[in-house]
């Protein structure tokens, strides 16, 4: 599932650029995100996401797969397993910078493959979800980005939300952060892919999940549906 | 799969529920009825340290009579409410929403404030919550206070209710007298609706003098279909007096789509149930 956000920082391209180079600094933005350690161009890390009664979280990896600085466009693979064996989350972000009249423009394109149990919560809210999980990411990088504000220090999993900061500046797509600018701290907003399976997943499940209820339900009398087959072909040959 | 391994607390007052809420924080975990925390615990898709169980409270449990509203508790069964006689006089609509709900087992075991504080969008409580305006009384370390349906219910899985906070009651106005009723389309019995509608009416003759009415799975949260409900203001409860305001149930919905249905197909379903539960409600 492809999701697409846009801001406008007020800063030039390359100053911008320069601030996506510290990547454990744009991974924390992501709500619910700690970042263990930074090895060159990946880092490793987890994630929890929590939608209601259900919390996952999610321990894996990311890496600057691509980075091209004259074009000042870089391109993060994700992925990460939940520890108690519920499945993946992947996620490929593609992000481009371009100069706008001495501000940037900033494009996050985020390619989202959730993997898994089939939640009985699920109800095709998947683009909501992690459309809001993706505004948050991004209102956290674009507070990261505002010159005019100090060093935030943002306890990796809560980053705080302030839609103030996005006056003028900003034009988030399918960002509903506004209902979240009061106090409740990110890893307990509804920020799940977690329990809601991605469309391919519910191709995949009700495959790997009904046949076997199929079969369990069943084997009995396909078992003796089999048998007077056989008998009758038996008694049929003799003749 | 069984539950991940837990601490079990089974406070006997709200005071000591609270406190143990704020001593362990996020690794706890309410549990009501457990009809919607159990499976997700048994699937592992949560496994909390704690595991604080209401059901030993008393205080939350029981339905009053208090004056212009009645109040029922959080802990009380759907099977309770669904059989209270105040409940079926003066909020006609939670009575036969309850009456939708799941099916008698779980109703025996869930509890009517877990439902409302689970706040799933597909859920049969939260329409008629919104329809009737039901107050809910949450408490916290740092007292007691009251929130409006219409603030109550945030977004999907999520409510005003704080982290340190618990629900004790939900108080709902009366409607008594009020025409109502609940259209739930659901293709298997028992399963949440693909869409539900709770409307509730005041006749004044024959004609509609207020409507209100809640949408089951329209959205994230349950929704109001305030378009209809002022459109039905002095219309005649006729097919021809409804049918514009039916029309516009689905207007500031964002209903899902699943496999059950596409977002187009669930708004126009929205028209056709709100249509059939109004004039139901209004006794035509």
């Amino acid at each position: 599932m492809d999701l697409t956000h846009r801001f406008t920082v007020p800063t030039g391209v390359e100053e911008t650029w320069a601030h996506f180079q510290d990547i454990a600094s744009v991974a924390e933005c992501f709500p619910g995100a700690t970042v263990s350690s930074v090895e060159g161009v990946t880092f490793q890390g987890s994630c929890k996401v929590k939608l209601g009664p259900i919390a996952l979280v999610y321990n894996g990896s990311g890496t600057f797969v691509e980075k091209d600085e004259t074009a000042h466009t870089f391109v993060v693979d994700a992925k990460g397993k939940d520890k108690r064996g519920n499945g993946t989350a992947g996620a490929m972000v593609t992000c481009t910078m371009e100069d706008n009249a001495g501000a940037t423009d900033v494009v996050v394109v985020t390619d989202l493959a959730i993997t898994g149990k089939p939640a009985q919560f699920g109800r095709g809210v998947m683009q909501d979800v992690s459309d809001k999980l993706l505004g948050q990411f991004v209102m956290c990088l674009e507070k990261r980005l505002s010159p005019d504000e100090t060093p935030v220090e943002v306890p990796a999993a809560e980053p705080a939300i302030d839609v103030s900061t996005s006056e003028g500046a900003a034009s988030l797509e399918g960002s509903t952060a506004g209902k979240h600018s009061a106090p409740t701290p990110i890893t307990s907003a509804p920020s799940a892919p977690r329990p809601v399976p991605a469309q391919e997943d519910d191709a995949l499940d009700l495959g790997a999940a009904v046949l076997p209820i199929l079969l369990k339900g069943y084997w009995k009398q396909g078992a003796i549906g089999l048998l007077v087959l056989a008998i009758i072909i038996k008694l049929v040959r003799r003749r | 799969m069984i539950p991940a391994q837990f601490d079990y607390l089974a406070p006997t007052t709200v005071e000591e529920a609270l406190a143990a809420l704020g001593e362990h924080g996020d690794e706890a975990k309410i549990l009501a009825g457990g009809q919607s925390l159990l499976p997700v615990l048994r699937m592992r898709l949560n496994a909390p340290e704690v595991v604080i169980d209401l059901g030993k409270i008393d205080s939350l449990r029981g339905i009053r009579d208090d004056g212009d509203a009645i109040v029922i508790g959080a802990m009380t069964p759907h099977s309770v409410v669904e059989h209270d006689p105040l409940v079926e006089e003066h909020a006609g609509l939670i009575h036969l929403a309850v009456e939708h709900l799941a099916d008698v087992q779980i109703r025996h075991r869930g509890t009517f404030g877990g439902a409302l504080a689970h706040a799933d969008p597909a859920g049969d409580l939260g329409a008629p919550a919104l329809a009737l305006g039901a107050q809910f009384v949450i408490q916290g370390p740092g007292g007691t206070r009251t929130v409006e349906a219409d603030d109550f219910f945030v977004d999907l899985f999520e409510t005003a209710i704080g982290e340190d906070e618990i629900l004790t009651a939900v108080r709902v106005p009366k409607h008594t007298g009020w025409g109502s009723c609940y259209e739930k389309f659901v293709r298997v019995a028992h399963q949440w609706s693909i869409v539900a509608v709770a409307a509730t009416v005041r006749m004044e003759g024959d004609t509609i003098a207020e409507a209100r009415i809640g949408l089951t799975n329209m959205g994230s949260t349950a929704l109001r279909a305030r378009a209809s409900e002022a459109a039905l203001v002095g219309q005649p409860a006729t097919e021809e007096g409804v049918a514009a305001a039916a029309a516009v149930a689905a207007e500031g919905t964002n209903p899902p789509s699943d496999l059950n249905g596409e977002s187009a197909y669930r708004a126009h379903l929205a028209t056709v149930l709100v249509r059939r539960a109004v004039l139901n409600a209004a006794g035509a």
